[in-house]
């Protein structure tokens, strides 16, 4: 009886700063069966085997950096956007949970409410406050020279997740975490091949522009589509800004112009539940009438799933702290780490998604 | 709202005025100049409050900080604070001259991003290159702004949104919808200034030392900053006074563009790069700033050297909050925002005071 209050207070108070500056999230509400958000999902594993394909890898002696004990280190952790959506805050929570597991001596966070300057300036900061390992989630690929050259200047590692940035690997940063975003296109296109057996008109809804993850979540399903279904026709391609209204006012727009669309590829969760929205209230039945078919892996979305409504999910997993801890763990014990390590990411059908929606983020 | 007298709120103009008819010796008249004297007091108290505030605000948030944080009150921090401020310092000097006079400028966060973005462009043809091209665009723009504004008597509010609008666009033409980011190369001359220092600290900072200097002179010391003064104060009794009021504003508005044009160009040369995403908010990060520095939001009164204190304090409070390292950055926004809200509240209540 009173874990679930002691849990809604927790929530509540984390959630009251966020209702201050007016970003509230609607959905932390249908969490209550499982361990709350982030922390008690599935662990991410990794595509590529450690010191493999990937080049000749990094080891301490090659980057410069002094013998660390993480247990007594003090570790900073540079978030990018507000944890405004669900991947942010498992991210987030997961690096928090990681490193108290480890027993990690601080762990400093950050987050640059997507401002560039202050990424930087929070990179400096942590440096200054005696970070001894960064682990960067990039705003953006480029722009961050300052904050990596100070961190450089002082042998510090940094890891870089999710984003990758445009320098070089085991000088400017150690290595790369995260997914490959091409992949997830792919298999999504396999997907929609499958839910509509090789035939039919489909409309895209993109992320951001001007990213690496819109880019490659495009290419890879645009190219899987024209080699392997040809009769598959993509009719439309319009940002919906990895943001769930604007999937939902994109989606209404498509369906006006092209009423006999049959599937949707949405390159996140968000602009998918969106859309969903979009497809009922012009009477067409998700699941039926139109196939959806998105990427993230969010709780809301795998319970669609189950529903029936979003005929599958390709995830893309957020939880890198124990990732990243073991990279830096392994980096410390003389490992050699490739410059990528690329996470494999599952797949949510109506055949699992029932079973591990409690895992979803 | 505030005495017209160009020399500021606490001038002792107002006040010359009401004791002459009192003056014949007597109890009664000697009561009323001790009143008067006290509401002279007062109102210059409240002055002083008004301008040096946010110096005393500051100074005691450092002082809490350097007592509370090991690492907060060391060289190393205090570089980083003074180089991570330079940028928005320079934005909202132009910006204190445009509030002052009355106006607001909200074009300089996307104007600062297209700054950023065209002194990358302009590289290809070198350092000199990739600082005139991103002056001359961002300076039309301020000039476009200034005219309309000026000459054509619209509000301030709605031109510069328009400009917001149309330079954000116009980056997103130069880069192909934002996916281009071009990198300056880190053996140019510009961007060794912008990452390189001097006496320990960065040259944007020396950069923006002067223009300080120059902008609290140019302010206090000559006609023309008398005359923003007077035209915060009023419009109309600065035109009735004769002063070239449209062309003082245009200058005005011409400058801020063009210190956020160049504050854009030594960031992305700071940065290494002209990305697209930057300067977004910046605007009312630089306002806040003004307004916490002590000049009114309804124009006629400010101070460069408040300003400048404002910035620092926003910075500052960055700082802590990642010191804390445990706080989300959310609380950043709030404590910033609750700073606003106080400096507001205290500056209504001055200026009443003042207006007694």
């Amino acid at each position: 009886m009173s874990l679930p209050r002691a849990r809604f207070l927790t929530a509540a108070l984390v959630c009251l700063p966020l209702v201050l500056t007016a970003c509230a999230r609607s959905e932390d509400s249908d969490t209550g069966g499982g361990t709350g958000a982030g922390s008690g999902g599935g662990e991410q594993v990794v595509a590529t085997p450690s010191g493999g394909a990937a080049g000749p890898g990094c080891t301490l002696e090659a980057y410069g950096a002094p013998k660390l004990d993480l247990k007594t280190a003090v570790i900073g952790f540079s978030q990018s956007e507000k944890e405004a959506n669900p991947f942010r805050i498992a991210e987030t929570q997961s690096m928090r949970d990681e490193a108290a597991k480890l027993g990690v001596k601080k762990l400093l966070v950050t987050n640059a409410n997507s401002q560039l300057s202050k990424q930087i300036s929070d990179i400096q900061d942590m440096i200054n406050q005696g970070a001894q390992a960064l682990v960067v989630a990039p705003l953006n690929s480029d722009g961050l020279e300052p904050a990596l050259n100070a961190a450089k200047a002082k042998k510090i590692p940094v890891l870089t997740i999710d984003r990758k940035i445009n320098a070089k690997a085991c000088d400017t940063y150690l290595a790369f975490l995260g997914s490959n975003f091409v992949e997830q296109g792919k298999q999504a296109a396999q997907q929609m091949a499958k839910a509509l057996d090789g035939k039919g008109k489909v409309a895209i809804l993109l992320g951001s522009s001007g990213n690496n993850v819109t880019t490659d979540r495009t290419k890879g399903f645009v190219d899987e589509i024209e080699a392997n279904s040809p009769d598959i026709e993509i009719v439309a391609q319009q940002t919906g800004d990895f943001a769930r209204d604007k999937g939902q006012s994109v989606m209404e727009q498509i369906i006006a112009a092209q009423p006999d669309i049959t599937g949707v590829y949405a390159e996140n969760d968000e602009m998918a539940l969106g859309a969903l929205v979009a497809l009922k209230s012009a009477g067409k039945k998700p699941g039926e009438d139109v196939q959806v078919v998105s990427i993230d892996g969010t709780r809301n979305a795998v319970q669609k799933v189950v529903d029936g409504e979003i005929y599958a999910v390709v995830e893309s997993n957020p939880r890198f702290g124990p990732l990243s801890f073991k990279t830096l763990t392994d980096f410390y014990a003389g490992t050699s780490i490739p410059a990528d390590v690329i996470i494999s990411d599952k797949l949510y059908t109506k055949d699992n998604a029932a079973a591990e929606v409690g895992s979803a983020y | 709202m505030t005495p017209v007298s160009p020399t500021g709120p606490a001038g002792s103009a107002s006040p010359a005025g009401p004791p002459s008819p009192a003056s014949p010796t007597g109890p009664a008249a000697a009561g009323a100049v001790t009143a008067v004297t006290a509401v002279t007091r007062r109102e210059r108290a409240a002055g002083i409050v008004q301008r040096s505030g946010a110096y005393l605000v500051l100074a005691l948030v450092v002082l809490v900080a350097s007592l509370a944080f090991d690492s907060f009150a060391t060289t190393g921090n205090a570089r980083n604070i003074a180089i991570q401020s330079s940028f928005l310092a320079i934005v909202a000097l132009g910006m204190t001259f445009v509030i002052i006079s009355g106006g607001i400028d909200l074009s300089v966060g996307s104007v600062f991003a297209l700054g950023g973005v065209l002194a990358a462009y302009g590289m290809r043809w070198g350092s000199l290159a990739a600082v005139l091209l991103p002056l001359a665009v961002c300076g039309a723009i301020g000039l476009l702004n200034g005219v309309l504004v000026g000459y054509g008597r619209l509000a301030p509010f709605i031109v510069t949104l328009a400009t917001l609008l149309g330079a954000r666009g116009l980056l997103l033409v130069i880069t192909d919808e934002g996916s281009i980011t071009r990198v300056m190369p880190a053996d140019s001359l510009l961007v060794r200034l912008a990452q390189g220092s001097v006496l320990g600290l960065g040259w944007p900072v020396w950069i923006v030392v002067v223009l300080f200097a120059l902008g609290a002179v140019v302010l206090n010391r000559t006609r023309t900053g008398q005359s923003v003064l007077a035209i915060g104060a009023s419009r109309d009794a600065a035109l009735l006074m004769g002063l070239p009021v449209a062309r003082r504003t245009t200058l005005l508005y011409l400058a801020s563009g063009l210190l956020a044009g160049l504050a854009g160009a030594l960031a992305a040369a700071y940065s290494g790069s002209g990305v697209t995403i930057v300067g977004v908010g910046l605007e009312l990060d630089a306002i806040a700033a003004v307004v916490i520095g002590g000049t009114l939001l309804t124009g006629g009164a400010g101070t460069i050297g408040g300003t400048l204190c404002g910035v620092l304090l926003l910075r500052v409070i960055q700082n802590v909050i990642n010191q804390i390292g445990t706080l989300g950055s959310s609380y950043q926004s709030v404590v910033s925002g609750a700073f606003l809200v106080v400096v507001v509240v205290i500056q209504a209540y001055l200026s009443r005071e003042q207006r007694l």
